[in-house]
């Protein structure tokens, strides 16, 4: 099977519809997201929907749409988006916990009415407890896994069974559960579903509710045993990274370089102390060497946090790099790049059509 | 101010249906109904005709036999332009920030034009079947703390904490803002027929939506409401057509087979609804509650098929008597879903208009003549 390449959508008003922007510019939308007067809490349809249709031709096959109290309702953007664009996919994420598994069955059963086929769902189980407990969540790490596990169960047994829901569990109780809308998914049942965490419980809760465990890049080394382990219970495997690919390597390694804070420093300290409870960003606040491979770069992780973990190469090296996360088994990818579109650009035109030759000969 | 008119959005499938008997509710609570799919091409035909009709807003009902009314705005919203969405929704389904955070971002997406329709729950059953075990009573009293905390997110004035019986909240924000060219929050209809839904209306919403019933016996309820500081608004049907003799022929037309209104009738009474209970205790004692007021379709349509039969003349003169004991807002329906408010807007708001410009202009002299 081809390898499966996704991308982050950008945060709103990052993508630029008025001429060029550096990484530099553009990667500030992202870094500025959770601050008074971001433009990040309002929805860009005009932006995403020229990013989505850039995207589409790049070969891209699903945007993710993140949750946080600082961004727009992931399932109407999605809907909304699902209107404007023709073939992307959209993996809506949302975190288990903010609403009953029945009213959440039938909003994702209503959005894949208006784009059959086309959404897919990442769920979190939760974040840092203090953005929990302004959901009116609060619940710790380890329960919130557990919550998540009965969440998933109730909607696919909305999803997989023709007769009535019931479930009394210890999070929810439903009594004769029944939805009319159906999902509509193309040959399947259930929507793909990506759960994320470093955690034992995310792992487990990908196997045992999930299609694919969605993780932080790390070198093939590393995560070689954990991806066999999880490929041998039947779900996929999908890296969360970011790519800065160029025509030479040295362009490239340049480009990040100019990502780099000059006067904000503490950034990331602060992130870490709200996200406490993340086994994901204790894992990456252990500072080491910043090349953890000869493309694989964690130079920005410990400013901007986890998911900044980068690919960075020429054309080939990235697609090389790919193709190696393949020999371990990842199927999947979920990129960004600055600025966004971009990155996109390049990705599609470059390295796409380097690794589906190599597929193609393999 | 100008009466508003607002319209029930059709379920999937009945913009294209030609007879009223197919949209009855023993029909459309089957699972292999339409009104359990978007009907997309049905409901922008609809909308476009409803927003060159004059009216205002489209509400959408909330059930499980049809799809989310949230997301459905969100996609419908992208096919119109000037046309308003009240959205239906269940309170006690999802966390109070989580609403605020998808209402705002579908005021986002669509210009603003969004309001809701709060209902505090509806039979038992159905109820249990999306995980809520609370009573009718206790079932209030988590709206109202519900909306509360809705309130203070739209508020924007700092975090929000809130320490309830059913929901609590610590440092809340939800940086999407609610986003219309007018307002900093949705208008809220809380509808229901019990004394708790009006205190809710009264407490925490714009508008109190209930089912329309004569003037004489809404006077001093309406009174009441506005002393409130809220709006009146009511539910019913319409049949409108050029000739008395025709409109009650139509009004006929409309009743079902013995064996649906058996059927009908297992539905409603399984209700814990005052709001349908009362209606139905008007359609079996009364029937015509006045000369053009009609319960008669309630069994067979539900609580909300109270309905105005008339020529245009009648039904104009009958929406301003309920301006003049202070209602200020309605929403309809009727049969066919579509070619009744095709008639509505053509016949029936250019007289209420005119009738409406005649008195302002009374006014405006009466002032001058001072």
């Amino acid at each position: 099977m081809n390898l499966r390449f996704h991308w982050m959508l950008p945060k709103g008003g990052e993508v630029s519809l008025n001429g060029p922007q550096t990484p530099r510019e553009a990667s500030h939308y992202r870094l500025a997201s959770t601050r008074e007067g971001s433009p990040a809490p309002v929805p860009d349809i005009p932006g995403w929907t020229h990013f989505g249709k850039q995207a589409e031709e790049a070969g891209i096959e699903s945007l993710l749409v993140s949750f946080s109290k600082y961004e727009p309702d992931p399932i109407l953007v999605s809907a909304a988006l699902g209107q404007t664009t023709t073939k992307l996919k959209f993996i809506a994420a949302y975190r288990s916990g903010l609403m009953k598994p029945t009213t959440f069955v039938q909003q994702i059963n209503t959005v894949s009415a208006f784009m059959p086929g086309r959404l897919a769902l990442n769920i979190v189980a939760g974040s840092s407890t203090a953005e929990q407990k302004g959901y009116g969540d609060y619940l710790a790490h380890d329960e919130r896994y557990a919550r998540a596990e009965e969440f998933l169960e109730v909607c696919h047994s909305f999803w997989r069974d023709a007769d009535d829901v019931n479930f009394d569990g210890k999070y929810y109780r439903v009594d004769r559960g029944k939805l009319h809308t159906p999902l509509f998914a193309d040959e399947r049942r259930t929507p793909e579903i990506y759960i994320s965490g470093h955690s034992a419980q995310a792992e487990q809760l990908a196997v045992t509710k999930g299609t694919c465990l969605l993780r932080v890049a790390d070198t093939v080394e590393t995560l070689k045993p954990a991806i066999a382990r999880v490929r041998e219970r039947g779900i996929e495997v999908c890296l969360r990274m970011c790519v800065i690919c160029r025509s030479t390597r040295s362009e490239a390694i340049a480009a990040a370089e100019s990502l780099l804070p000059r006067d904000d420093m503490g950034q990331y300290e602060r992130s870490v102390a709200v996200k406490n409870d993340s086994q994901m960003y204790r894992e990456a606040s252990e500072v080491g060497d910043n090349w953890l491979s000869p493309l694989l770069w964690k130079g920005f992780v410990r400013y901007y946090g986890p998911v900044w973990t980068t690919l960075v190469g020429s054309f080939d090296d990235v697609a090389g790099a790919l193709l190696e996360y393949k020999q371990i088994g990842v199927t999947q990818f979920i990129m960004s790049g600055w600025p966004e579109l971009d990155e996109v650009k390049l990705f599609g035109s470059e390295v796409v059509p380097r690794v589906r030759r190599t597929e193609a000969r393999v | 101010m100008s009466l508003r008119f607002h319209w029930m959005l059709p379920k999937g499938g009945e913009v294209s249906m030609k007879t009223a008997q197919e949209t009855s509710r023993v029909l459309t609570t089957k699972s292999t109904s339409k009104a359990s799919l978007p009907d997309m091409d049905g409901w922008v035909k609809f909308s476009r005709c409803a927003e060159e009709a004059g009216i205002e807003s489209v509400l959408m009902s909330f059930s499980r036999y049809e799809p989310d009314t949230l997301v459905i705005a969100a996609a419908l919203g992208q096919a119109t332009k000037k046309l308003k969405f009240i959205v239906a929704y269940r309170t006690g389904f999802m966390q109070p920030a989580t609403f605020v955070q998808q209402v705002n971002t579908l005021s986002g997406l669509i210009d603003g034009r969004v309001a809701l329709n709060i209902v505090a729950g509806s039979s038992a059953a159905e109820q249990r079947g999306y995980g809520d075990f609370l009573d009718h009573d206790e079932r209030y009293a988590r709206a109202d703390e519900f909306l509360e905390i809705c309130h203070a997110f739209w508020q924007r004035n700092g975090e929000v904490v809130f320490k309830g019986d059913y929901f609590q909240v610590e440092s809340g924000q939800i940086s999407t803002p609610f986003t219309a060219p007018d307002r900093n929050l949705p208008e809220i209809y809380v509808s229901g027929h019990s004394a708790q839904a009006e205190r809710l209306a009264q407490r925490q919403g714009s508008a109190w939506l209930r089912l329309i019933d004569t003037p004489e016996n809404l006077a001093a309820l309406v009174e009441r409401n506005r002393e409130h500081g809220i709006e009146m608004c009511l539910r019913l049907c319409v049949i409108c057509r050029p000739t008395r003799e025709e409109a009650l022929e139509a009004a006929r037309a409309l009743l079902p087979d013995d064996d649906t209104e058996k059927q009908e009738r297992r539905i409603l009474n399984s209700s814990e609804s005052q709001t349908l209970k009362q209606a139905l205790a008007k359609a079996d004692e009364v029937g015509w509650m006045n000369e053009n007021l009609w319960a008669g379709l309630v069994p067979f349509y539900g609580s909300s098929a109270i309905t105005l039969v008339g020529t245009p003349q009648e039904l104009a003169d009958a929406f301003l008597a309920y301006k003049s004991i202070g209602i200020s807002q309605f929403i309809i329906s009727g049969w066919p879903k579509l070619e009744e408010m095709v008639i509505f807007g053509r016949e029936v708001i250019p007289l209420v208009r005119e009738a409406e410009r005649e008195v302002s202009v009374v006014l405006g002299h009466s002032r001058c003549d001072e």
